[in-house]
């Protein structure tokens, strides 16, 4: 099932008179349950098509199909349900809300989504039991270290059952430890719980974590190709993917 | 209601974090909203007081007197002053209507008894004056009868207090002379009663050593003198007092040939009037001064709510990538502003009810005394009007930080 598919999709920036082209007329189909990295130099379009995928800015042309459904022309209120119930964000800066405790940050999303209160505790206890933390979900995001921020960050996105999960440089302000821990954890979402993974990553042993690599230059794709684990999961032999 | 709930909660942490900022923008709020509460209560207060005084007093009373605008200074008659035929002519007309009908006359003198001075501030009255007059309370001997005015008899009644003073008791004052000088001329009063004034709110506002007494009217006047500028009446206290007021100065009017509108009346009703009139101006002019410190605490929180939109661009950006909708962020922004708002009205009122007691108690310093009046519908009102400022001045701020484009906000440092 091809849970993203973009048609010639443009995205311009325009600057007083200058217009920059940051995508231009980007083909992508990502299918239900893969395992993806998105490389490239900084400016080479990879974070710009993570924010269109994200459904957080809209392309100034071209087509984005999520699930079955165009969603390049949707009103920012109909964007805020489907981020909400689709899609889960992972940051490079964590992204939590200061003085919220860890709890209360994974419970967000499902504030926004307007589950019964009781209902959202014991779901956010869960995932953050399920990331490591079930013993810390009281603390304040200046009261754990990055690895744990970041895993309190997976679990905010999980919050809502979304089917993709999007990280933009997930472990970029980790150290290699705790990036590895975080692999791990993304690995397992894509394995055992059949998340549809989106990675945007610089470093290329980040992306031997995952299943496909597409690398960006200047707005475009120019490589797209299956890693080591992609081969041997025997995912694209079925799908026969790209 | 959940997310209103959420959103409740999550104003009161962005307050508690900002303690000192949140209180210096409710500042404004708190005085504005003080003074309103402190000065409808303190009106209403005196209010109360002004109206149970006029009842103890027994509202049934009115003076008859010329119109002074309406008089030629330079060239009036002395028929424009009323004489005893006229009472009589009133009394006559309405016999019904007229309880009590005499000149009223006033004087004070200067009075000693041994080596003990006091002033008398002296009223002369008609024929059983405290069947009327309900603050007065003989205590013993007799009030003026029909017989001492009608011989112009040098006798006094004085009051409680004042017997004390110049004999030592009550009992002891009667039958003893107090000199007092009327018109010019010295005379000794024989005292044959004593009475004891009501306790009133005001009592306190009188000197210490001037005391109230009656003595008939006709012995108040100068001798030979026929004319008076004032007509104290009591009426049926079930009858329309202003109704009554404007037929007897219109019978008057009538009877000595003037024109319309020459003679007119005060009661007990028209001095309420006037007096609740000035604590209306008052209360108006303080409410305007409110007002305006409401408008200026309505802009600090404007102004707290836009810093406080630019400081939280980022969450804000994380909340609409998590799933917040425009809606979400207005609200929650609103409910900020209006309960950083509420609850500086809130503290105001607390701060008002007590200015009100302290006025209270400096009132109760001066002779005043009266009882704190709250009514629950200032307060309703003084909260829902904070509120209803918080959410005017919150709506721009709070627009601003819902329309903010996502990723501009999640890039925000």
């Amino acid at each position: 099932m091809e849970v993203i598919k973009v048609c010639n999709l443009e995205k311009i920036y325009k600057n007083g008179n200058i217009e920059v082209k940051a995508l231009k007329g980007v083909n992508l189909t990502i299918h239900q349950g893969e395992f993806v990295a998105i490389m490239g130099a900084s400016g080479s379009g990879k974070s710009t098509l993570m924010n269109v995928l994200g459904c957080l800015d809209k392309p100034s042309s071209g087509n984005y199909y999520l699930d079955g459904e165009d969603v390049s022309r949707l009103r920012d209120d109909e964007l805020s349900y489907i981020r909400n119930r689709k899609i889960g964000f992972v940051f490079q800066s964590f992204n939590l809300i200061p003085r919220t405790s860890a709890l209360k940050n994974v419970e967000l999303p499902m504030v926004y989504g307007r589950t019964a209160k009781q209902e959202r505790r014991k779901r956010a206890i869960s995932l953050l039991t399920d990331v490591g933390l079930g013993d810390r979900y009281n603390h304040m995001p200046n009261e754990i270290s990055g690895g744990q921020k970041q895993r309190v960050a997976i679990a905010r996105a999980l919050a809502n059952e979304p089917p993709i999960i999007l990280a933009d440089e997930p472990t970029g302000n980790l150290d290699s430890k705790s990036s590895v821990e975080i692999m791990e954890i993304f690995t397992d979402l894509n394995r055992n719980r059949g998340n549809t993974v989106i990675i945007v990553t610089h470093e290329p042993d980040i992306a031997e974590f995952t299943d496909r690599v597409i690398t960006f230059r200047d707005g475009n794709i120019i490589k797209d190709e299956l890693t080591g684990r992609g081969v041997a999961s025997g995912f694209y032999g079925e799908v026969s993917g790209k | 209601m959940m997310l209103f709930l959420e959103n409740v909660n999550l104003a009161l942490t962005a307050i508690k974090t900002n303690k000192m900022r949140s209180f210096l923008t409710m500042l404004g709020i708190i005085i504005g909203i003080s003074s309103v509460i402190a000065i409808t209560s303190i009106g209403a207060s005196a209010k109360g007081a002004v109206t149970a005084e006029f009842e103890a007093m027994g509202s049934s009373y009115l003076y008859i007197m010329p119109n002074w605008e309406m008089m030629n200074t330079d060239d009036f008659s002395m028929n424009d002053f009323f004489t005893s035929e006229d009472i009589n002519a009133l009394k006559a007309r309405f016999p019904e209507m007229i309880k009590y009908a005499v000149p009223y006359v006033s004087g004070s003198s200067a009075t000693k008894v041994g080596r003990t001075d006091a002033n008398l501030s002296i009223l002369g009255v008609g024929a059983n004056y405290d069947d009327y007059n309900k603050t007065l309370l003989m205590q013993s001997g007799r009030m003026i009868l029909d017989s001492d005015i009608r011989g112009r008899k040098n006798v006094i009644v004085i009051q409680d207090k004042m017997a004390v003073r110049l004999f030592g008791s009550k009992d002891a004052a009667l039958k003893k002379e107090v000199p007092v000088t009327l018109n010019g001329e010295q005379t000794d009063a024989t005292v044959i009663g004593v009475f004891e004034e009501k306790e009133s709110a005001f009592a306190g506002l009188a000197t210490s050593n001037t005391y109230k007494c009656y003595m008939p009217y006709s012995t108040v006047l100068p001798a030979g003198e026929e004319y008076f500028n004032y007509i104290e009446i009591y009426c049926d206290p079930d009858t329309d007092i202003a109704a009554q007021g404007k037929s007897f100065t219109g019978y008057l009017e009538n009877v000595k040939g003037k024109d319309e509108g020459f003679y007119t009346f005060e009661s007990a009703e028209s001095q309420m009037e006037m007096i609740n009139k000035v604590l209306g101006i008052l209360s108006i002019a303080i409410g305007a001064i409110a007002a305006i410190s409401l408008l200026v605490g309505g802009i600090g929180i404007m102004n707290i709510m836009l810093v406080s939109v630019t400081e939280r661009t980022r969450e804000i950006g994380i909340r609409k990538s998590l799933g917040a909708r425009t809606k979400d962020i207005l609200t929650q922004f609103l409910i900020e502003a209006m309960i950083l708002s509420v609850i500086g009205g809130g503290i105001g009122t607390l701060f008002g009810i007590g200015i009100g007691k302290i006025g209270m108690i400096v009132a109760g310093t001066q002779g005043i005394h009266m009882s704190l009046v709250i009514e629950p519908l200032t307060i309703i009102i003084a909260v829902l009007f904070s509120a209803g400022v918080g959410l005017f001045f919150g709506l721009f701020p709070a627009k601003k930080a819902a329309k903010l484009d996502p990723i501009e906000a999640l890039r925000f440092e």
